[in-house]
């Protein structure tokens, strides 16, 4: 059915609404990445076949719904039973029939399943009321848990498509841009440069053929907020980019998705297929002049590509390796065209502004940085997973109060953020608020907003020698400072790792972090010695404690420590069974002993010893 | 016509030029490896890094590769700083980890007073200073035989699969435009040797030297419409030949003045 | 091991015959072949009128691709940041001498191949690892080579 008229659309709309609430009562299974990983297609599956065989007045086969990710990933898979908002955890597809039963039939709630406050030890049934979702206020999230990502009807249900509608029937394409640019959106990949500014830019320069692209290579490891937002609702990016393309004056878009999000890449065509299917995209969309269209291209699996002109080239079928941006793609970009290039997120953010106004979403957050931003917690937390937040929020609230903290009784020791191109912030900088500009100023950055937390056993000089081998590896090796440069500033950090280096090789590191900074092509090598930068400005300390008292104070470098069997061994045989280097005797129910001379530290006994019987030093 | 300021003196050039042409046309010295008359500028080697400022920047300034950067209007261009000597410096230091053999490096590194590297010798390292000037000119004048592969340190220059090009036609354009001479290659007995290939070499007609390789005489006859016999005789003897040709004409030129 | 020609022909022609094609045409080959074969790439340059030197150049450039033949069983350790602070290095530690492999090889009898990857985006569930697609999270290092293994 084309919808060739905003009359039409919101006609449509009511049709979606109808469909979408006919059934009041719904089991929402979380078909995220996170939960699939743990089983959720399965669960999914057995509550179609048990709901199909119980045959529940008020639930049916198709009141059993699949949405994209919630964010809780740390306790997926997850169910959520409406309209009362039931929020189960860790839901394995044995748990499903208890839940047919005992929930759908019964009304009654299964304790196990709810979630626990951690600091109060209760449990919390409502969704809404746990502290991870309670914090957050999700605009660029808004459909995500909420919507199947393939039904176009879902998205067309929740307002989706209202705002281009708005755009193309009520406001002139400097209006559009004008908008945006009030609303002081800021590019949610990186820098941070002024959304409407770069539109406005694309937009005068003079040509016939203008290019919107989205950039959805979110290469920064520990990020995956884009993945989720393509994975779990694909309409808001297309459609923020097609009210790019209208502002711009632009009549072909491209996605460039990373290799490695698959399933990112076919729910993304399906979605296109649908606009397309409907009027969305294509010629006369929405019966008005405006004629879009978008491709997908696929990422070949470098993190280069996250810059722009790299990710352009890519786009044209090359090797991606950036140029020297004296010209900016914005006037000059794909195939020499002025190119609009933002990432998901932002995309994601535009119909909410459009829709709401840019006085609305400039009233949220802090003056400099409006409106919120999505942050990816991994590492040592307990709650991983993804959260929106207010800017201007402080380190301490996402990472205590909705984060939950660091597990296993540990102390928070650092926050990465911005991925390779970030930094490490210490404990002492944890009560800073999170915009653009104080990341920055502290020496690290917003990036995609990434946030790997690190705890008192984790080395920070280990974790520049792992970034700096991150960038190593993915460097396109064009010019010779990154190439080279980055190879050679590794390898010093290794020294110290080793506890081999002194502190002339310090200053040597020093001395040639500035001139990779300075020196570099593009942002990637820029930005590259940034984690050793970080970690040195924060953490000296540790630097010199390997390099003069050949120490790791985090118990993590190989070379300065050693490990040892203490009293507490019961006598499991795991160490033994897991120790590559066979460095472990002993017997069953008998204090093993470990041969220091064989042991290569590699930690894994230390990993799977329940009994802290492991003591390193 | 723009007019900017490089070091202190007013200097006009044309819109657009690239600055390191510029510099270099005031008989500045600014060091670069990558740069070659012949090939568009790639910006691999750094050592052009210039500052640059306005006086509407408010004393902000940046650095460039001014073989890349384009003369504009009211740039203020300064090719010497400590900061920029310090910073070639540290690249030539890298440059000299990778080709501890290459007599180049060890030359410039020597003039910014590095004997040897204050980094660790790169095992694998040879003379390629990986400046692309090959693969840009055989872009140009060969058929992109050669290329680089793989990326970051490990990038090398070669041909595909690592094995002896089979779109290479003997040009040598490669070996003459590689600033550290790395490129090996050989005309014995009517046969040049490049890249693990063997080439047949035209022989003059008339005085016996070989010219170029067939493949290359083929390859120009093809893409730029050389006359099918131009590379029967070669360049000395054409000459020679048009010598005899213009005492001819001066001949005749007294006759019929006579 | 012969190519199927035909079947590589017939991939290349599902992409406009243009240079701009090249990582989609090959993309598509290498999930057909799990690898890109030497012929492939040929092929691919004389379709898309793209010098083979550049063909091999992109091919050698991306992560994504493969010029060896790839075993039965693809297992991928993810060593991004959350999987390098949650003990990473310790799965790829069990998994290489369990296998006997090193990440990047493939083992004598094309069963398992043993690859390493920059971040696979689902950092929540750190360690990953994931086996011909199937991503498996929270993965011990004691469980490593019984979970890769298993049938």
């Amino acid at each position: 059915m084309r919808i060739d008229s905003i009359e039409k659309l919101e006609k449509w709309r009511k049709e979606c609404r109808r469909t979408f609430e006919a059934r009041k009562r719904k089991v929402i299974v979380c078909l995220g990445e996170g939960c699939l990983a743990n089983g959720s297609e399965e669960v999914f599956n057995e509550f179609k076949k048990q709901v199909a065989e119980k045959k529940i007045a008020d639930v049916t086969v198709e009141s059993v719904a699949k949405t994209g990710c919630h964010g809780f990933c740390a306790l997926g898979p997850l169910v959520i039973i409406e309209p009362d908002g039931t929020f189960y955890t860790k839901v394995g597809k044995s748990d499903v029939a208890k839940i047919v039963d005992k929930t759908l039939v019964g009304h009654e709630l299964i304790d196990k399943l709810l979630y626990t406050d951690a600091k109060t030890g209760e449990k919390v049934a409502d969704y809404a009321k746990i502290p991870f979702y309670a914090r957050q206020q999700r605009i660029s999230l808004r459909h995500c848990g909420t919507i199947d990502p393939h039904k176009i009807t879902d998205y067309i249900a929740m307002g989706g498509y209202a705002a281009l509608g708005k755009a193309l029937t009520a406001m002139t394409p400097q209006q559009v841009i004008d908008e945006v640019t009030k609303s002081g959106l800021r590019g949610r990949g990186g820098a941070g440069f002024a959304t409407g500014k770069k539109w406005a830019t694309c937009a005068k320069v003079q040509s016939d053929i203008r290019y919107v692209i989205c950039n959805g290579d979110e290469g920064d490891p520990g990020a995956f907020s884009d993945r989720t937002t393509m994975g779990s609702d694909p309409h808001s990016v297309l459609e923020g980019m097609i009210i790019c393309a209208y502002a711009v004056g632009s009549h072909q878009g491209y996605i460039y998705v990373r290799e490695e999000y698959p399933l990112a890449v076919v729910t993304l065509q399906k979605a296109i297929d649908a606009a397309r299917e409907h009027g969305l995209l294509g010629e006369k969309i929405l019966g008005t002049d405006l004629s879009f269209d978008i491709k997908i291209s696929r990422g070949g699996g470098a993190f280069v590509c996250g810059e722009s002109s790299a990710l352009m080239r890519s786009v044209a079928g090359a090797v991606g390796e950036p140029r020297a941006k004296y010209i900016r793609s914005v006037i000059k970009g794909l195939h020499d065209r002025p190119t609009v290039l933002n990432n998901v997120e932002t995309y994601a953010t535009v119909p909410a502004i459009i829709e709401r106004g840019a006085d609305w979403f400039a009233g949220i957050g802090t003056k400099k940085s409006t409106g919120t931003k999505v942050f990816s917690l991994a590492g040592k937390i307990k709650n991983t997973g993804l959260v929106e937040v207010p800017m201007g929020i402080t380190l301490r609230e996402i990472i205590f109060d909705i984060g939950g903290g660091v597990p296993d009784g540990r102390k928070f020791k650092a926050v990465q953020t911005g991925g390779p191109s970030g930094g490490c912030l210490p404990e002492s900088k944890i009560d800073l608020p999170v915009d653009f500009d104080t990341l920055t100023e502290a020496g690290s950055m917003m990036g995609s907003g990434g946030m790997v937390i690190m705890d008192d056993r984790t080395c920070m000089v280990e974790v520049a020698r792992y970034f700096l081998s991150f960038l190593v590896s993915e460097s396109c090796g064009k010019c010779v400072p990154c190439r080279e440069g980055l190879y050679q500033l590794r390898e010093l950090c290794a020294k110290v790792c080793d506890g081999e280096a002194t502190e002339d090789d310090l200053a040597l590191m020093e001395r040639l972090a500035k001139t990779i900074q300075v020196g570099s092509l593009c942002g990637l090598g820029q930005s590259g010695p940034n984690p050793f930068l970080s970690t040195l400005l924060y953490f000296r300390d540790e630097y010199l404690a390997h390099i003069r008292d050949k120490k790791c104070p985090g118990g993590v470098c190989r070379k300065l420590i050693t490990y040892s069997i203490t009293d507490a061994c019961t006598g499991c045989m795991a160490c033994i069974s897991v120790c590559p280097v066979h460095a472990i005797t002993g017997e069953k129910k008998k204090r093993h002993v470990l041969d220091t001379n064989l042991c290569d530290r590699c930690g894994s006994c230390y990993a799977v010893c329940k009994f802290e019987a492991i003591e390193i030093s | 016509m723009v007019q900017m300021t490089i070091n202190g003196k007013v200097v006009k050039a044309t819109e657009g030029e690239m600055l390191l042409a510029v510099i270099r046309r005031q008989g500045i010295d600014v060091p670069a490896l990558c740069d070659h008359a012949a090939v568009e500028p790639c910006g691999s080697c750094r050592m052009c890094l210039v500052e640059i400022t306005r006086e509407d920047w408010n004393g902000w300034k940046k650095y460039v590769t001014s073989c890349l950067y384009p003369s504009e209007d009211g740039l203020i261009v300064t090719t010497h700083t400590p900061e920029l000597q310090e910073i070639r410096r540290n690249i030539l230091d890298l440059y000299m980890a990778r080709c501890p053999g290459s007599e180049l490096i060890q030359k410039m590194g020597e003039e910014y007073g590095l004997t040897r590297t204050s980094f660790k010798t790169i095992p694998e390292g040879d003379n390629c200073i990986m400046c692309y000037a090959c693969t840009r000119i055989c872009e140009v004048l060969g058929r992109s035989a050669i290329s680089a592969v793989r990326r970051g340190h490990a990038k090398v220059i070669s041909g595909p699969f690592g094995d002896p090009p089979p779109d290479c036609i003997g040009c040598l354009s490669c070996a003459h435009i590689c600033p550290t001479d790395v490129i090996e290659w050989h005309d014995q007995d009517g046969v040049r040797g490049i890249w693990g290939r063997t080439f047949d070499l035209i022989a003059c007609q008339q005085c016996g030297k070989t010219i170029i390789t067939r493949d290359f005489a083929e390859y120009l006859k093809e893409k730029r419409q050389i006359p099918a016999d131009y590379f029967d005789i070669c360049d000395d003897c054409k000459r020679v030949e048009l010598a005899r040709k213009m005492g001819g004409l001066v001949d005749q030129a007294k006759e019929v003045a006579s | 091991m012969a190519c199927d020609m035909a079947k590589i022909q017939e991939i290349i022609d599902r992409s406009p015959q243009t240079p701009g094609s090249l990582i989609a045409v090959l993309q598509d080959i290498q999930r057909e072949f799990h690898y890109l074969p030497c012929e492939a790439l040929q092929a691919t340059a004389a379709s898309l009128h793209v010098p083979l030197s550049k063909v091999f150049s992109v091919s050698t450039f991306y992560n994504a691709f493969s010029l060896n033949p790839r075993g039965e069983r693809i297992i991928r350790i993810c060593q991004g940041t959350a999987c390098h602070i949650k003990g990473a290095d310790l799965i790829q530690q069990q998994l290489t001498s369990g296998l006997g492999i090193k990440p990047g090889e493939t083992s004598p009898d094309m069963k398992y191949t043993l690859e390493v990857v920059n971040c696979l985006g689902v950092c929540a569930m750190a360690p990953v690892v994931v086996v011909n697609d199937k991503i498996h999270g929270g993965v011990r290092c004691d469980k490593a080579f019984k979970l890769v293994t298993k049938d």
